[in-house]
C-alpha cells in the first residue's frame, strides 16, 4: 500500500507541475531568508572560548565618587585604575591567572623599504594574556614575566601582520618598529578566531588585533591609550589622557583598564574574599568612598546583557519570520486548492474501501516530500543569502574587514542544516494539517451522485 | 450584480478565503514596514556635493617620527604634488567633505549665555576655494599672506578672517547681509570677521544626520600638532583621479618617518559616508521585492487553478449569454473583495507595526502616505495576477458544458 500511495503522491505532484513549483518555490524562499537571519544571529550568539569562558571573570572595583549612579550590571560600572591593576596583580593569590588590557595603536614598520608601513591596532597587556586564553601561536611563544617586570621591548604579531611584515615566515628574533620603537617579534599568533572580542569590551566580531605588547613596555614608550576614561567629575575633560599626563594618570582615580581573572570554581570565593579585603585596605587608605562592592562577570553573563542591547538584527529578524508566514501560507492555500479537486477521487476509493489512513498517508508523503525538496532548496538559497550578506558587510565596512575574517559569522554549520531541514518539514506539516484533514474527511460516494 | 454569488462562492471556498486574507494582510505589514524604514534610512541621502569630488583626490599622510620637521615636509610635499602634471591645484586641509570631524560650535557673541551654532569648520591654505571649485557669492577669497602657518600650540593667533558657506550664512543672519559681520569660533577667543560667502559643500555625515548638511567654515589656516598632521585636497585633471592614486603615495613616502593612512578619490569618501545605511536599505528593498513577487505568483497560480476547476461554470454562464469581459470582471471582483478585506486587516497590523519600530529606534517613521501607496500597489498586483488567468478562462467555448464530464 505504501509503495502505491507513494506512487499516488508523485503523480500529483508531477500532475500540475507549474503549481508544484510554485509551492516548493515559495517554501525554499521563505525558509532562505529565515535560515539566513537564523544562522547571523546563530553565529553571533556564540561565546568565545565555550569551554572555558564561565572561569574567565571581568574584575571591575567601584572606585566611584559617593555621588556616582548605582549600576545594576557590569555594564554600568566603571573598570580598574591603573594603581589598582598593579595592586590586583600583586595579590598574593596563588594559582589565580590575572591579566590586564588596553588598547594602542601604532605604525608598525620594517627596516625595508619596499614594504610600506602599515597602521596597527595593537593590545598592551601582560604575560598571562596568552595562557589565559589559549591563544595559538604559530611560532615562538608569549613573553615571560620578566619582560612584563622589566617592561622588555617584545611584540607578538598577529599572523596577518607577520605576513605582511615578514612575507610569513618565522620571524622571531627579529626586529619590528613601532612608531620609532624598536621591538623583537617573540611570538606570532596562528589564526586566532573569537566568536566576539572579548578583551578590550568591544565584543567586535572580525575586527582582529594585529600585536600585542608589554603594557609596561606601553606606558614607557607612552603609547597612545584609546580608551574611554571613567573619571570623577572633579577631572577636567578626561580626554586629555589619551595622549598626555601619563603621570597624572597613572595615581589618578580614572578608571579606564579592563581587568581579567580565570577562576575555576573552586577559586571563586578565595578571590572574591581577596577583593572585599583589597578595598576595606584601599579604605583605609582613604580610597573607595561608596560601600565595598565589586563585580565579578563570567563571559557568558557578559554576553548575555550585550545581546539585549543589539537592535537591528532582531528588526530584520522579526520581517524575516513574517516572511517566512507569508510564502508558507501562500504554499498552503495552493495546497489545500489542489487537495479540494482531489475530493473526488478520494471518495471514490473511500467508496471502494481504501481506509482514511491510506488516505492520510497518500497526502502525509506528499506533503512531506513538498517539505524536504523546500528546505534543500531553502539551504541552497539561504547560502546564497549568507554570501549576500557577507558582500553587505564587506561594502558598508568600505572593504576594510576581510572576507576570511567575516566568513565564520556567514557560514552555516550542521547543526543550522539540520534546524532548516526540520523547519521546513514541521511547517509544511503544520500548515498542510488543514488541507490533509479537510480531505480525509470526505465521507465515502458523497461527491460520485452529483455528476 | 455579482456581489451575491462572489460572497456565496468565498462562503463555499472558506479556508481558502481566509488564507487569502491573511496573506495580503501580512504581506502589506511587511512590505510597508520595510518601505517606511527604508525610507527614514535614505533621509538625507546621497545629497549633491556641491564640488567635483571625482576630480578631487584626498591624502592623509602622518608622521610617527615625531622628529620630523613639518613644516618642511608641508613645503616639500606641495611642491612634489604641484609638479605632477595632471594636477590642478592642491590644499593643505584638516578636513575633508564627506568626512569632517566632530561637530564645531560657534557663537554671534562673547557672552556666556551665547547661543550655539553647529557646524565643521575646514581648514587650508588660500588655494582650498580653487581645489574644491567653490563659487564665491559675496565677498572675496583668501590672500596669500592671509594663511597663518604653524603648530597648533605655537600660533601667535588665530586668523581674523574666515568665509562661510551660503546654508551657514542663512543660519547665522536670516534677516541680514552676513558679510562684514564677525563670528566667534570659540568661547573667550578673538573673533573673527567674515570676508565672504561661497557656495555650499557637503560636509559629513556628522551633521547631515540632523539636515545640516551644509554647514561650513573656511579658516585661512595650515597648522599641526603630533600625530595630527595636514592631509591633502587635490583636484586634478578631469577623469585622472583614479590613474593618480598611486603616484601621489610614492610622493608622499619621499619623506621618511611618515605613513600614508589613505590616498583616495573623493567619491569613495561620499561612497563611505553613506554605505552603512545604503546597503541597509538596499538588503530591505530586495527582501520587500521577493515578498511582493511570491505573493504575486501564489495569486496567480492559486487563481489560475481555481479558475480551471471552474471551467464547466464559466462556460454555462458564456453559453447563458455572457460576455467574456463579464466572466473576467466576477473573478476581477471576487479577488478585489478578499483583497480589501485582507487590506483593511493589514492596515491595522501596519500601524502597529510601525509603532513598534519607532519605539525600538527612537525615529518616528510612520507616514500613512507609503502605506497607502504600498496597499494601492499590492491590490494592483493582485488584480494583475488575476486578470492573466481570467482571461485566459473566459476563452472556454460556450459549448464546452455540453460535453460530459
Amino acid at each position: 500500500m505504501f509503495a502505491y500511495n507513494l506512487k499516488l503522491a508523485f503523480k500529483s505532484l508531477n500532475d500540475r507541475p507549474s503549481l508544484t513549483i510554485l509551492m516548493v518555490a515559495a517554501i525554499a524562499v521563505g525558509l532562505g531568508l529565515f535560515m539566513t537571519m537564523l544562522t547571523l544571529s546563530h553565529q553571533a550568539g556564540k561565546i568565545p572560548m565555550p569551554h572555558i569562558s564561565k572561569q574567565i571573570h571581568l574584575v571591575q572595583l567601584d572606585n566611584r565618587e559617593v555621588t556616582a549612579d548605582e549600576a545594576e550590571n557590569f555594564n554600568q560600572m566603571v573598570d580598574l585604575t591603573y594603581q589598582d591593576t598593579q595592586n590586583l596583580l600583586k595579590l598574593p593569590s596563588s594559582g589565580v591567572e590575572q591579566t590586564l588590557a588596553w588598547n594602542t595603536n601604532g605604525i608598525l614598520n620594517v627596516e625595508e623599504q619596499e614594504i610600506q608601513p602599515q597602521r596597527s591596532s595593537v593590545v598592551a597587556t601582560n604575560q598571562a594574556f596568552f595562557t589565559m586564553f589559549e591563544v595559538p601561536f604559530l611560532y615562538g611563544k608569549g613573553w615571560d614575566s620578566d619582560a612584563d617586570q622589566f617592561s622588555q621591548a617584545v611584540i607578538v604579531l598577529s599572523k596577518k601582520s607577520n605576513d605582511y611584515l615578514f612575507g610569513g615566515i618565522n620571524s622571531v628574533g627579529k626586529q619590528v618598529r613601532l612608531n620609532t620603537h624598536v621591538l623583537t617579534v617573540i611570538g606570532v599568533l596562528d589564526d586566532w578566531f573569537l566568536a566576539r572580542k572579548f578583551y578590550d569590551r568591544s565584543y567586535y566580531q572580525a575586527w582582529p588585533d594585529q600585536a600585542f605588547i608589554p603594557s609596561n613596555f606601553a606606558f614607557d614608550s607612552d603609547l597612545p591609550r584609546n580608551a574611554r576614561f571613567d573619571c570623577w567629575s572633579t577631572t577636567t575633560n578626561p580626554g586629555k589622557f589619551r595622549t598626555n599626563y601619563l603621570t597624572e594618570l597613572k595615581t589618578s582615580e580614572c578608571a579606564w583598564i579592563t581587568f581579567w581573572a580565570k577562576l575555576p570554581n573552586h577559586n571563586l570565593e578565595d578571590y572574591k574574599t581577596q577583593l572585599g579585603q583589597y578595598i576595606d585596605s584601599q579604605k583605609r587608605l582613604g580610597r573607595f568612598p561608596r560601600e565595598n562592592q565589586y563585580f565579578l562577570t563570567n563571559i557568558n553573563d557578559q554576553l548575555e546583557v550585550i545581546s539585549k542591547m543589539i537592535g537591528r538584527e532582531q528588526m530584520l529578524g522579526v520581517i524575516s519570520y513574517m516572511f517566512f508566514a507569508v510564502c508558507l501560507i501562500n504554499a498552503v492555500s495552493i495546497l489545500l486548492a489542489k487537495f479540494m479537486r482531489r475530493t473526488k477521487e478520494v471518495s471514490l476509493r473511500r467508496a471502494l474501501g481504501a481506509k482514511k489512513r491510506t488516505i492520510l498517508q497518500q497526502h502525509l508523503i506528499e506533503v512531506v516530500f513538498i517539505g524536504i525538496i523546500g528546505g534543500l532548496f531553502g539551504i541552497l538559497f539561504s547560502y546564497i543569502g549568507l554570501q549576500a550578506m557577507l558582500r553587505v558587510s564587506l561594502y558598508a565596512s568600505d572593504y576594510v574587514r576581510t572576507a576570511a575574517d567575516l566568513m565564520p559569522y556567514h557560514q552555516m554549520d550542521w547543526e543550522m542544516i539540520m534546524m532548516a531541514f526540520t523547519v521546513s518539514v514541521s511547517c509544511t506539516l503544520l500548515v498542510g494539517l488543514y488541507p490533509i484533514w479537510r480531505i480525509c474527511n470526505v465521507s465515502p460516494a458523497s461527491q460520485l451522485k452529483a455528476q | 450584480m455579482e456581489i451575491k454569488p462572489i460572497f456565496l462562492s468565498i462562503k463555499h471556498n472558506k479556508a481558502i478565503a481566509m488564507l487569502v486574507i491573511i496573506q495580503v494582510a501580512i504581506t502589506l505589514t511587511v512590505l510597508s514596514g520595510s518601505l517606511l524604514l527604508t525610507t527614514s534610512t535614505l533621509k538625507e541621502w546621497n545629497l549633491p556635493s556641491g564640488i567635483p569630488h571625482y576630480n578631487i583626490i584626498s591624502a592623509v599622510p602622518e608622521f610617527y617620527d615625531l622628529e620630523v620637521d613639518v613644516r618642511q615636509s608641508l613645503i616639500d610635499d606641495l611642491a612634489r604634488i604641484k609638479a605632477i602634471p595632471e594636477v590642478i591645484n592642491v590644499s593643505p586641509a584638516t578636513q575633508r567633505p564627506f568626512d569632517a570631524q566632530g561637530i564645531q560650535t560657534i557663537y554671534l557673541e562673547a557672552s556666556d549665555e551665547a547661543q550655539e551654532y553647529e557646524t565643521n569648520i575646514f581648514t587650508g591654505d588660500a588655494n582650498l576655494p580653487e581645489v574644491l571649485q567653490l563659487s564665491l557669492i559675496e565677498g572675496r577669497f583668501f590672500r596669500e599672506d592671509e594663511i597663518v602657518v604653524g603648530q597648533r600650540d605655537e600660533l601667535p593667533a588665530m586668523p581674523p578672517i574666515v568665509m562661510i558657506s551660503e546654508a551657514m550664512a542663512k543660519v547665522l543672519f536670516p534677516d541680514n547681509n552676513a558679510l562684514g559681520q564677525t563670528i566667534w569660533l570659540e568661547k573667550g577667543a578673538a573673533p573673527a570677521e567674515i570676508i565672504g560667502i561661497y557656495s555650499n559643500f557637503m560636509n559629513g555625515e556628522n551633521l547631515n544626520y540632523f539636515g545640516q548638511s551644509y554647514r561650513t567654515i573656511l579658516q585661512p589656516l595650515v597648522t599641526w600638532q603630533n600625530r595630527a598632521d595636514p592631509s591633502y585636497l587635490i583636484r586634478v585633471e578631469d577623469g585622472m583621479a583614479d590613474g593618480l592614486l598611486e603616484t601621489i603615495r610614492n610622493q608622499l613616502y619621499k619623506v621618511d618617518g611618515r605613513y600614508v593612512n589613505r590616498v583616495e578619490v573623493l567619491t569613495r569618501t561620499q561612497k563611505r559616508m553613506y554605505d552603512g545605511r545604503g546597503s541597509h536599505a538596499i538588503m530591505l528593498l530586495v527582501i520587500s521585492s521577493v515578498l511582493l513577487l511570491i505573493t504575486a505568483f501564489g495569486m496567480a497560480g492559486l487563481v489560475s487553478f481555481l479558475v480551471t476547476q471552474r471551467q464547466k461554470q464559466i462556460g454555462t454562464r458564456r453559453a447563458l449569454g455572457a460576455k467574456k469581459w463579464d466572466v473576467v470582471r466576477y473573478f476581477m471582483l471576487e479577488n478585489g473583495v478578499l483583497t480589501t478585506i485582507g487590506i483593511v486587516i493589514g492596515l491595522v497590523l501596519s500601524i502597529a507595526f510601525a509603532f513598534v519600530l519607532t519605539e525600538d529606534s527612537g525615529v518616528n517613521i510612520l507616514d500613512m502616505s507609503y502605506i497607502f501607496a504600498t496597499a494601492f500597489f499590492i491590490i494592483l498586483v493582485n488584480q494583475l495576477a488575476v486578470y492573466l488567468p481570467a482571461k485566459k478562462a473566459a476563452n472556454v467555448a460556450p459549448a464546452i458544458v455540453t460535453r460530459s464530464a
